[in-house]
């Protein structure tokens, strides 16, 4: 992988430096998906977990 | 090496991401004390645990100023003793084993949760708050008679408890 783009880079970039490439799509599911992440985390860690009574200290 | 903007903030969340899920965990084991089952008890003769000094009579006992330990037998297919009456406000220490097979001790809705393995000693130490009245439910399957062994841990007023008095002697 490393050759190949080593190889193509100086024609691939010569043009816009992939500016016409804009995944905003792509980027908004990955925001959605890592905020569904967090908030599960934080509901799953803080509130159920040590939300609930007899939490082992020791 | 070109990088894509996106493609470097997606990178950067993720590293965020996993450096939080260690931080929470961090946190709650340094905040809340959070503690794992350690395998720092002696281990004791499941064939002969009514001439130990812990479990031939299993309790709960008064070992300081609001901290108590229970002894806790875990058999097929039931828990002795059962209830296990504990103060509210308090610190206890549950010190579970089994004398046959490999039992689960789950007090059903809560954290607290360990095996009962015949020959080891699970201890786990918990805070009780308002008097409460839990069930304990064997959670590794035992026998014929897994799905009707159960127990309860009885959380009663400190004035209760100390009423009862057969309890912490």
């Amino acid at each position: 992988m490393g050759q190949s783009e080593a190889v193509n880079a100086p024609t691939d970039d010569v043009g816009g430096d992939g500016e016409e490439f804009d995944p905003i799509g792509t980027l908004t599911l990955i925001g959605i998906y890592f905020t569904i992440l967090v908030l599960a985390w934080v509901y799953i860690y803080f509130i159920e977990f040590l939300g609930r009574d007899l939490v082992v200290v020791g | 090496m070109h990088i894509h903007a996106y493609e470097k903030l997606w990178l950067a969340l993720s590293i965020v991401l996993i450096l939080a899920l260690i931080g929470t965990v961090t946190y709650g084991a340094v905040g809340p004390g959070v503690a794992m089952v350690a395998d720092s008890q002696s281990t004791v003769d499941p064939g002969a645990l009514d001439e130990d000094d812990r479990f031939s009579e299993p309790r709960v006992e008064q070992v300081g100023e609001n901290e108590y330990e229970a002894y806790v037998v875990a058999y097929q297919f039931g828990f002795e003793p059962t209830p296990i009456v504990v103060p509210a406000n308090s610190t206890v220490t549950l010190h579970v084993t089994s004398r046959d097979v490999i039992h689960g001790f789950e007090v059903a809705g809560t954290s607290a949760n360990a095996m009962a393995v015949p020959g080891e000693v699970s201890e786990i130490t918990v805070e009780t708050d308002e008097p409460t009245e839990y069930g304990i439910v064997c959670n590794e399957y035992c026998g014929a008679g897994h799905h009707v062994m159960e127990g309860k841990l009885n959380v009663v007023s400190q004035s209760e408890f100390e009423n009862r008095g057969g309890d912490s002697e």
